[in-house]
């Protein structure tokens, strides 16, 4: 009897690992066609995109696109100061939210609840918009670099996230230890807590990093000078706007706009590639980093 | 009529020159003269009233401006180079490219973050009031009085200017983009004549010959590649096809709204019968694919890309600019006779077209130079300069009009050297400055709509603050409301059942009270 | 239980001996912790509690030109025009479905996704299975709204010529009110739900191998066993994760439904957030949009502090 059962239980195991692996196969396909399709339209030849003869891969392989790219100054300057944003960007962000994880993170911390209280409450209320412009006006960062990187120097669930990983991680024992042998917080926290912590330190910066990359509001709100748009405004032009604020005009859009047409698809690509690879590099970590960061809240 | 305006435009004239009397010093020693070649006679704040330079010695202006697509940086532009060092000024340009524009502007004045003064701005005259009474714009009647010789003479001559641009309480804030030439205060119909004489056709000249036309593009091919890719009639985005197909309803665009003006009665036609004739002729363009099917969101590129292409069959633009190349294919048209026999261009500007266009802030330390410095622009010299660059670099004369030099006809050069591209510019288009925008096949056009023009064109009331205030609240709900079911009503997402409900809808938003707002602001110019 | 930590902390304070010494003497100790804190806090308090007295805008008559302090109050009079709006409807009935459709929807499709993973006994495959679904994520909205135009497209998207070769005629998805929170969903769950589910994979990992051998002893199948060890295990997860996403319960999303907007979606698109731009920014009317957005952050608070509630004494987990 007990034979028949495990017999009965293999075939419906066999079952159960088909209809898993079909379904696993049906979200590969869902997740990765549309990816295809882009590859594969900017690689083709525009007339063929557009009536539809494109399907998977390209039809009338061609790179033009990608050459007409090359050419775009704003597309290239919108590249240079995304680049610019998302390094300095994420590297404030790291020693801000570092700052203020570790510390909270100490249970000897007196006062440490009303602090979590005061920053955790920030997640849910914010004073709107103009407040806020004010502010970052009144210091002097309206059309700077600055009104990218300052108002969003620490994000709250990052740093939740990462205290969570100081505190359930790293043994208190351990630092209770360093501090016997005489060793200060900063010492502590830089020669112990940090190279104990590159899991989570991975993990950040792929945050901080693919939300500089990503963003366009900010600089849709405080930015003016065209010279420091991000890629992301730059993208939100050529892809969804459409403007009509011709009055007696209009002159020499024609060319830029057929060029945008086939630049479409590319510029998805091209926008999108450098966070795609930067993944693999941080990946081995990050699993693992999250995980713990945010599991044992 | 004009006496009206005349009449009206003398008594605020007289007015505000009694407010200003108290309160500005030595407004006496003026000379008025516009004749810039006569000696700088100097005023006691160091500006000379007429003449260059505008300073004896330099001073420094930042504004604020909106930068299009097709422009270069403005500090490379000719015009502001050429005139830094005629006038002693120099300006500082804040530019804001267009896409994200409106966000830009409203924050700065929200954050009070002023600059010196605003080009080029599009402020709405709600915005113009909003600012103005909160004390962040300065009133500049008696400035132009005084130091705008060109734009004074230009409101002597269209009275009409003025009593659009001042507040009951005698206010100016903003001063327009002025307008003098007919043709570019419209949008030509054009028509590929190409394919109608392909076909046999005539020219359309009621809305059902339209429509049987467009039917004859879509299905005869008369581009003849045997493909049906004919767009047999397009549009800018949106409901701009609203403007321009109204006047064969019997709807006009008065008091720069959806508005009738009928023995002096006020008339807004949004939930009129009407409009319910034009929305469901559109809906019926637009459901058999006659109408452009990405009317609603194609881009202002794509719609030039197709002007360009060929393809289109009828639509609407100021001028031929954006077709050049196959200019011979089409034609203007007038506009065509409606089921009631109506025939009406209904789609022009005032004479002051681009209200808004530069503004002069409280922090301005220099008012009466600023004032003079924009001035030149509405002078025909100033405007050249502005339009057209320097003289032999970037245009010839023949016939003592300026013509772009071959490499500044280009469509990727011209928009460069000129902050016109782009629209919205504070200067005068006179026929003296048109030749790019007003060639002969323009004139042509324009000739076509000459007949069907209303009689009278009343641009946009100026209210006091209070009722502006009013109308902005009225105006958020309805105009959305309004935008939203008409784009519905024509794409055929809502069904014409549901009229009466959109009609009480628009009741109970206040479009009563809105009415007898409009009507009370025309009385009073009436008056 | 906030407030009673506030008390411990601060009462001794007042009275400077016994347990209050101690507390000075501690804090002393760790002088340099609250050193690190210091820029932290100071800049939690300049940009987030900075603007808060922004709000007051939201009783006021905001004129720009006498600056927020200056201008004068006029009470409720902003809130009160907003209930009777013809958009309150409209606004809060989208601003609720959509979240709450994300959350029946979109929600539990990751913790699935996870489980997947998870079972799948080829690891090859599983690993597979994980990086590729993470790939969306890095994408950005403004990126994914222009995927989801040329995708959808009627004429060139390979949705249309799909439906087309099956005899159908295209569907204008982008500009159609009734598919516009299909879309904005089914996008969203195809973007996140890799990222989403690692959280859920890490816990699952985290479940007791013990507790899976005694289940098989008893002969439990793997369903069962998914039901009955899994996703216990992993409970506490779902719910921080849960609590997380009601605090945000009315204003997600907002950049990518502004993106997807336009006249022939609004009915179903129009939500508060894009309400409050749209009104508020383009059309300058700070002040009642202020009211608007305090209003929906008061939803929200609201909300956070049931669930956690909730949360706390049903499964005794909550966020502090």
């Amino acid at each position: 009897m007990a034979k028949q059962a495990t017999l009965s239980r293999s075939s419906e195991d066999k079952v159960f690992d088909a209809v898993l692996y079909a379904i696993a196969a049906l979200i590969i396909v869902i997740v990765l066609y549309p990816l295809i399709f882009i590859v594969s339209a900017s690689l083709s030849d525009p007339t063929k995109v557009l009536g539809g003869e494109v399907w998977l891969l390209p039809k009338g392989f061609t790179v033009e696109a990608y050459a007409n790219i090359m050419q775009n100054d704003k597309i290239w300057i919108g590249y240079r100061n995304t680049i610019f944003y998302t390094t300095v960007g994420t590297l404030i962000n790291l020693i801000m939210t570092i700052l203020a994880a570790y510390p909270l993170s100490r249970p000897d911390l007196p006062g440490r609840g009303p602090l979590m209280l005061v920053i955790t409450l920030t997640m849910f209320f914010s004073g709107g918009l103009i407040p806020t412009y004010m502010l970052v006006k009144s210091l002097g960062m309206v059309d700077t670099m600055w009104a990218l990187i300052v108002p969003g120097a620490i994000a709250t669930y990052n740093l939740i996230v990462m205290r969570t990983y100081f505190q359930s991680s790293i043994p208190w024992e351990l630092q209770e230890a360093a501090h016997m042998d005489g060793c200060t917080n900063w010492r502590l926290l830089v020669n112990i807590i940090l190279p104990l912590s590159k899991p989570i330190l991975a993990v950040m910066v792929l945050f901080y990093a693919v939300g500089h990359w990503n963003a366009f509001f900010g600089a849709l709100i405080y930015i003016r000078n065209e010279a420091l748009y991000p890629l992301q405004l730059v993208l939100r032009d050529i892809l969804l706007i459409s403007q009509s604020d011709v009055a007696d005009s209009g002159i020499g859009l024609e060319d830029k706009i057929l060029l945008a047409e086939s630049i479409k698809y590319a510029v998805i690509i091209v926008s999108s590639l450098p966070v795609l690879v930067m993944y693999p590099f941080v990946q081995r970590h990050f699993v693992k980093g999250v995980m713990i960061g945010s599991i044992k809240g | 009529m004009r006496k009206h305006w005349k009449s009206s435009a003398v008594s605020i004239a007289i007015a505000t020159s009694l407010v200003m009397a108290g309160c500005s010093s030595g407004s006496d020693s003026k000379n008025k003269g516009n004749d810039a070649s006569s000696p700088p006679s100097a005023s006691p704040s160091g500006v000379s009233a007429s003449g260059f330079p505008i300073v004896p010695e330099t001073i420094k202006l930042k504004m604020f401006t909106r930068i299009a697509p097709v422009n270069g940086p403005f500090k490379d532009m000719p015009v502001f180079q050429d005139y830094e060092k005629l006038s002693n000024i120099q300006v500082e340009f804040i530019e804001a490219p267009t896409d994200g524009f409106a966000e830009k502007k409203n924050l700065l004045f929200a954050s009070n973050e002023l600059p010196d003064a605003i080009y080029r701005s599009g402020l709405s005259p709600l915005e113009a009031i909003r600012y103005g009474a909160a004390g962040q714009l300065i009133p500049l009647e008696d400035l132009i009085d005084q130091y705008a010789p060109n734009l004074k003479t230009l409101m002597e001559q269209y009275p009409e200017i003025r009593a659009g641009i001042t507040t009951p309480e005698g206010h100016i804030y903003a001063i327009p983009g002025i307008v003098t030439l007919a043709a570019a205060r419209t949008d030509k119909k054009w028509i590929n004549k190409a394919w109608l004489e392909k076909l046999g056709l005539t020219t359309p000249e009621t809305t059902e010959e339209l429509y049987e036309a467009l039917i004859a593009f879509r299905d005869q091919d008369p581009n003849g590649n045997g493909l049906k890719d004919e767009i047999p009639m397009t549009a800018r985005a949106g409901l701009v096809v609203v403007n321009m197909m109204s006047g064969s309803f019997g709807l006009d665009q008065q008091l720069g709204y959806n508005i009738n003006i009928d023995n002096d009665q006020v008339q807004i036609w949004m939930g009129d019968e009407r409009n319910k004739e034009m929305l469901m002729y559109l809906n019926r363009l637009y459901k058999e694919k006659l109408l452009d099917p990405e009317l609603f969101s194609h881009k202002e590129a794509d719609f030039l890309a197709k002007q360009g292409s060929g393809k289109a069959g009828f639509f609407f633009d100021q001028t031929n600019n954006n077709f050049l190349p196959i200019q011979d294919q089409y034609e203007g048209i007038a506009p065509p006779a409606g089921p009631h026999g109506d025939r009406l261009q209904a789609q022009t500007a005032p004479i002051a077209r681009d209200f808004g266009a530069f503004a002069i802030t409280d922090v301005n330390k220099h008012p009466e130079a600023t004032m003079r410095w924009i001035d030149y622009f509405y002078s025909d010299e100033g405007s050249t300069l502005l339009r057209f660059g320097r003289e032999g670099e970037h245009y010839v004369l023949k016939d003592g009009i300026p013509y772009y030099t071959e490499e500044y006809a280009k469509a990727e050069n011209q928009p460069k050297i000129t902050p016109y591209a782009g629209g919205g510019a504070p200067h005068i288009i006179s026929d003296r400055v048109a030749s790019y925008i007003n060639p002969p096949q323009v004139q042509e056009a324009q000739k076509q709509l000459d007949p069907y023009m209303p009689k009278v064109k009343y641009g946009a009331p100026m209210f006091d603050e209070e009722t502006a205030q009013r109308v902005n609240i009225l105006r958020n709900d309805i105009d959305k409301y309004y935008e939203e079911q008409s784009t519905k009503f024509i794409a055929g997402a809502l069904s014409f059942d549901k009229w009466d409900e959109f009609r009480s809808t628009l009741n109970k938003m206040g479009i009563e009270e809105l009415q007898r707002i409009y009507q009370e602001a025309y009385d009073k110019t009436k008056s | 239980m906030e407030s009673a930590q506030v008390d411990a902390a601060v009462a001794p304070l007042r009275r400077p001996s016994g347990r209050g010494g101690r507390l000075l003497r501690q804090m002393a100790k760790r002088y340099d912790l609250y050193l690190m804190l210091l820029l932290p806090m100071a800049w939690y308090l300049i940009f987030h509690y900075g603007p808060l007295y922004g709000l007051q805008i939201a009783f006021k008559n905001f004129n720009p030109g006498k600056g927020i302090l200056g201008s004068p109050w006029i009470g409720f009079d902003h809130f009160q025009r907003f209930f009777d709006s013809y958009y309150f409807g409209r606004l809060l009935w989208n601003t609720l479905t959509i979240n709450l459709f994300s959350l029946l929807i979109a929600f539990p499709i990751p913790i699935f996704l996870a489980l997947i993973v998870t079972e799948i006994r080829g690891k090859t495959f599983s690993k597979w299975l994980q990086n590729i679904t993470y790939v969306p994520h890095f994408i950005s909205v403004v990126v994914i709204v222009g995927i989801l135009t040329v995708f959808l497209s009627p004429s060139t998207g390979p949705v249309n010529k799909l439906i087309e070769a099956f005899g159908g005629s295209p569907v204008r998805f982008m500009e159609s009110a009734g598919w516009f929170k299909s879309i904005y969903i089914g996008s969203n769950i195809w973007q996140s739900m890799g990222w989403q589910s690692i959280i859920y994979i890490a816990a699952l990992s985290g479940v007791n191998p013990d507790l899976y051998e005694a289940a098989k002893m008893d002969g439990a199948s793997r369903l069962r066993r998914i039901w009955h060890v899994s996703l216990p295990g992993i409970v506490p997860v779902i719910v921080i994760l849960l609590i997380l996403d009601v605090g945000h319960f009315m204003n997600i999303g907002f950049e990518k439904i502004l993106l997807m907007q336009n006249n022939l979606n609004l009915e179903s698109s129009d939500v508060i957030s894009t309400f409050v731009y749209t009104t508020g920014i383009l059309k300058g009317e700070y002040s009642y949009t202020s009211a608007i957005g305090l209003f929906n952050s008061l939803i929200n608070l609201t909300l956070l502090l049931l669930v956690n509630r909730f949360a706390r004494k049903t499964s005794e987990t909550s966020l502090w």
